[in-house]
C-alpha cells in the first residue's frame, strides 16, 4: 500500500527547453510539478499557462495520432503526448526541436519540405481505369492487406527524418517517411503507378542515398520500420532500373 | 548541404553507433592506404630506404598500431558484410541478433589475427 502511494506521488521536474526567437538560440529552465501519468506535452502546456505564454510548440490530438508534437526529449525524438514525465526517470528533462528541420520558433520546425517530399513520391493509389462517375470496388485478400498495413500507420511526425544521417547532409534527400510511403503503395495490389513513383525513388535523392543506419526504425513512435521499407524498396528500384536499361538496349 | 553534420552522431542505438564506427574506420583505412602506398613508393628511391622503413615499423614497438589497424580492418569488413546482407531487405527481421553476431565475429577474428601478428613479430 505504501509503495502504491509513493508511485502516485508527484515530484518537481526541471524542463530545460531549447528556445529560438527568430534570431538567437538560448535555453530556458522551468520547474514542472509532475504527477503520475502526466505527459511531456501536458508539462509544456503547464509552462505556457503558468510561466511563459510565449513558449511555442505544435500539438493537436494529444493521443499519438496527428504526429504534431514530435520533439527531441532527452536527446531522442519522441511524441510529447505519449511520453510520460516520470517514466523518463530524470530530474531534468532536455527538450529540443527536431534535427534536420529548420527551426521557426522554439520547438516549432518547418515541415514544408518534408511534406513536399512525401507528395513527390505520389502516396496515393494510381489506377489506369479511374472512373469517378462509376466507381468499382477493388477487391483485396487479407494477406495482401497485411503486406502493407504496418506502413499505413505512419503519422508523418518527422522523427525518422530527424535522425537520418543521409538527410543531415542532403536537404533534398527524400527521407525514410516518404520512401516508406512509396513502398506502401508500390506493394498495394490495387495500385498501378509503381513506374511513376520509381522516377523519384531511383533518383539521386532516393533509395541509394540510404546508408542503413536504421535509426529511423529505432525512433519511430509507431514502429512501422521505415528502414525495412527502404531496403525492400531498393530491391524494387534495382529491378526497375535493370528492366529500364534492358528496354533501352 | 552542411558537411559538418557528417560528423554528428545523432542516434543512440547500437545500429547508429555501428554506422558511425563504419564511417570512422573507413576514413582510417583510406588514410592507412595512402600511407601504405607512400611506404611502398619508397622502393623507387632504393632498397636500403625501404629496408630501413621495414626495420623501423615491423617491430614489437609498432605491434600495438598493427593490432589496432587489424581491429579497424576487421570491424569495417565484418560490418560491411552485415550491411550487404541487409541490402534489399534480406534478414531484416533478425537484424538485431545479426548485429550482435557481427560484433562477436569481430572480436574473435581480431583476437586471432592479433595472436598471429604477435607470433610473427615477437615470436613465442
Amino acid at each position: 500500500m505504501e509503495n502504491k502511494d509513493k508511485s502516485n506521488m508527484g515530484r518537481d521536474v526541471i524542463f530545460r527547453i531549447k528556445r529560438f526567437d527568430g534570431e538567437k538560440s538560448y535555453w530556458s529552465d522551468f520547474v514542472v510539478p509532475a504527477q503520475k501519468g502526466m505527459t511531456v506535452l501536458e508539462g509544456l502546456y503547464y509552462i505556457k499557462g503558468t510561466y511563459d505564454g510565449s513558449l511555442s510548440f505544435r500539438a493537436s490530438c494529444r493521443m499519438g495520432i496527428c504526429g504534431s508534437c514530435a520533439m527531441k526529449i532527452n536527446d531522442k525524438p519522441r511524441l510529447a503526448c505519449e511520453t510520460q514525465i516520470l517514466q523518463l526517470n530524470s530530474s531534468k528533462i532536455k527538450i529540443e526541436p527536431l534535427d534536420n528541420f529548420r527551426v521557426l520558433k522554439d520547438l516549432i520546425t518547418d515541415f514544408e519540405g518534408f511534406f513536399a517530399k512525401h507528395e513527390a513520391v505520389k502516396p496515393y493509389l494510381i489506377r489506369k481505369d479511374d472512373n469517378y462517375a462509376e466507381p468499382v470496388e477493388l477487391i483485396q485478400k487479407p494477406e495482401e492487406l497485411h503486406a502493407y498495413y504496418d506502413f499505413t500507420l505512419c503519422i508523418k511526425c518527422g522523427a525518422c527524418f530527424s535522425v537520418c544521417p543521409a538527410a543531415a547532409t542532403r536537404d533534398d534527400y527524400l527521407g525514410p517517411a516518404a520512401m516508406a510511403a512509396a513502398y506502401r503503395f508500390n506493394i498495394d495490389t490495387r495500385d498501378e503507378g509503381r513506374d511513376e513513383r520509381m522516377f523519384m525513388v531511383c533518383s539521386d535523392v532516393g533509395v541509394w542515398r540510404c546508408h542503413f543506419a536504421a535509426e529511423c526504425s529505432e525512433v519511430c513512435p509507431k514502429n512501422i520500420e521505415p528502414a525495412k521499407a527502404i531496403q525492400k524498396l531498393r530491391f524494387q528500384a534495382a529491378v526497375h532500373m535493370i528492366k529500364k536499361a534492358l528496354k533501352r538496349w | 548541404m552542411d558537411l559538418l553534420k557528417w560528423f554528428e552522431v545523432r542516434g543512440k542505438s547500437l545500429f547508429y553507433i555501428s554506422y558511425s564506427l563504419h564511417r570512422i574506420t573507413g576514413l582510417i583505412l583510406v588514410l592507412y592506404l595512402v600511407m601504405h602506398l607512400s611506404y611502398l613508393t619508397s622502393l623507387r628511391f632504393g632498397e636500403e630506404i625501404y629496408e630501413s622503413f621495414i626495420a623501423t615499423t615491423v617491430t614489437p614497438t609498432f605491434l600495438i598500431f598493427d593490432i589496432l589497424l587489424v581491429l579497424v580492418g576487421v570491424y569495417h569488413g565484418v560490418n560491411g558484410l552485415r550491411l550487404i546482407l541487409h541490402e534489399f531487405g534480406l534478414a531484416y527481421d533478425v537484424r538485431r541478433p545479426i548485429l550482435y553476431l557481427s560484433y562477436f565475429l569481430v572480436l574473435v577474428l581480431w583476437l586471432y589475427a592479433s595472436y598471429k601478428l604477435y607470433v610473427f613479430i615477437v615470436g613465442v
